[in-house]
């Protein structure tokens, strides 16, 4: 169960760098710097 | 002959769905719905480019379609509530494809504003949280409902993470308009998850039941409701203004675009733990000390970030703070309104307290460009938030969290 559970929360975790990875690519750090900043 | 009845039982009258299908279905759907709104933004410069259309076309559209989600909330609620949230979340759903593929079609200024703003704003009040949320409330135990609320709020925010690269991606490879139908056949995908929430009908109120316009009443009566409602605008104004107007005060005290996208990164990084965090601090501490920490601890955070030298990681660190505040709020209001008032009515007054949130949200975007262009800086609107903030958290501390007790005929 604890390591199922553990198992859960590293893949979260990879999923979340990979997304936040993704953001600070040249090509995305350019067209959101350009772009309306509307987080809502 | 009458007697008292808590609104809230502590279990639901019926198991009807399980907890991991109501929880996945969710989850996905709020995922697809927060998250392709999410980065409208980036059609802003193609759009408006392509079609020779003002920045203020664009912006008007998303200002009526934030509008229009709120005011159709009540409404989306209180239809979900009476004929089941599958239906509403299908109805949804195909408003929503219809309204992404109209919105790239659309060549007047008006026919954008139907499609980006009005469709797209009911599409969003019939497929987001206060629709699932009376699903959970009325399928999920009440010492799980906090968690459970929590974990679809993360997954929202997940969606909103996720989605702006992935529609940067979209437009780059496609092009604007070929993006947008992409997006609107991932609408659609809410359809057959929307089957995976599919409920029993509820029965029209009997005689001595509470109907429609008596929960209505009965919530607007009640003082913690009035307050939940109130601190509910200031979280929607706060996220806005800061959301909307962070990157142009960036720039004026000559930080580089860079920190603000790595700002947003780190905004909805910290959104997905700090709204899971939240739905799980809710199931074991009173939620309005919840909120009201939220709501202080955001003003203590506007306050040191104004008045500290202003440096890529104080941004940074504000980011950070803020993103585990940002929609932080919502497993506990949520949870709040269904603890108080029970589950029979929860989307339709989930959609009500919403309502005051996209006032506030409105306002936010509104006022911030507002009073920068009549004072020449954003000081003024950082010191309402940290004051909205405040008022906000010593409002939630005199809410009653104990269910009301109705009479009932013996």
């Amino acid at each position: 169960m604890i390591g199922r559970r553990a198992v859960g929360w590293l893949g979260a975790a990879v999923v979340l760098t990979l997304v936040f990875a993704a953001y600070l690519r040249p090509d995305v750090v350019i067209t959101l710097a350009q772009q309306l900043w509307n987080c809502f | 002959m009458s007697a008292a009845v808590p609104a809230t039982p502590s279990t639901p009258d019926r198991q009807q769905l399980s907890m991991t299908q109501v929880l996945l279905c969710g989850a996905f759907i709020v995922t697809l719905s927060m998250g392709i709104r999410h980065g409208f933004g980036l059609w802003l410069q193609p759009i408006t480019m392509d079609r020779g259309w003002s920045r203020e076309t664009f912006a008007f559209a998303i200002a009526v379609q934030n509008l229009a989600w709120g005011l159709a909330g009540p409404f989306a609620g209180a239809l979900a509530d009476r004929w089941g949230a599958w239906r509403v979340l299908i109805i949804g759903a195909v408003l929503y494809a219809a309204g992404l593929v109209l919105m790239g079609l659309a060549t007047s200024g008006l026919a954008f504003t139907g499609s980006a703003g009005i469709v797209l704003g009911l599409a969003q009040s019939g497929t987001t949280y206060a629709v699932i949320y009376g699903v959970i409330g009325r399928n999920v135990a009440a010492d799980k409902r906090s968690w459970a609320m929590g974990m679809t709020a993360a997954a929202g925010s997940f969606g909103q993470f996720l989605m702006v690269p992935v529609e940067n991606w979209l437009i780059g490879g496609l092009g604007w308009q070929g993006a947008l139908f992409v997006l609107g056949c991932l609408a659609l995908a809410i359809v057959p998850l929307a089957f995976g929430l599919k409920e029993p009908a509820a029965q029209p109120a009997q005689h001595g039941e509470q109907g429609i316009v008596a929960a209505v009443r009965e919530a607007f009566g009640n003082p913690s409701f009035q307050l939940l409602t109130a601190g509910y605008f200031v979280c929607g104004f706060q996220v806005v203004f800061i959301g909307v107007h962070m990157p142009s005060y960036l720039k004026d005290h000559g930080l580089t675009p860079d920190v603000a996208t790595t700002a947003l990164a780190l905004i909805g990084l910290f959104n997905v733990i700090g709204t899971y965090a939240a739905g799980v601090l809710g199931s074991h501490l009173p939620k309005r000390l919840v909120l009201a920490a939220i709501y202080g601890l955001r003003a203590v955070a506007i306050a040191l970030f104004i008045n500290l030298p202003l440096t890529p990681w104080s941004v940074y660190i504000f980011a950070s703070t803020m993103g585990l505040l940002w929609l932080s709020t919502i497993p506990p209001t949520n949870a709040l309104v269904a603890q108080i008032f029970g589950v029979k009515y929860l989307s339709m007054l989930s959609g009500f307290v919403f309502v005051s949130h996209q006032l506030g949200s409105f306002l936010g975007a509104w006022l911030g460009g507002k009073l920068y262009d009549s004072t020449g800086s954003y000081d003024v609107v950082w010191w309402i938030a940290i004051a909205l903030g405040v008022f906000a958290a010593i409002v939630h501390l005199p809410i009653r969290e104990h269910a009301i007790h109705r009479a009932v005929p013996a």
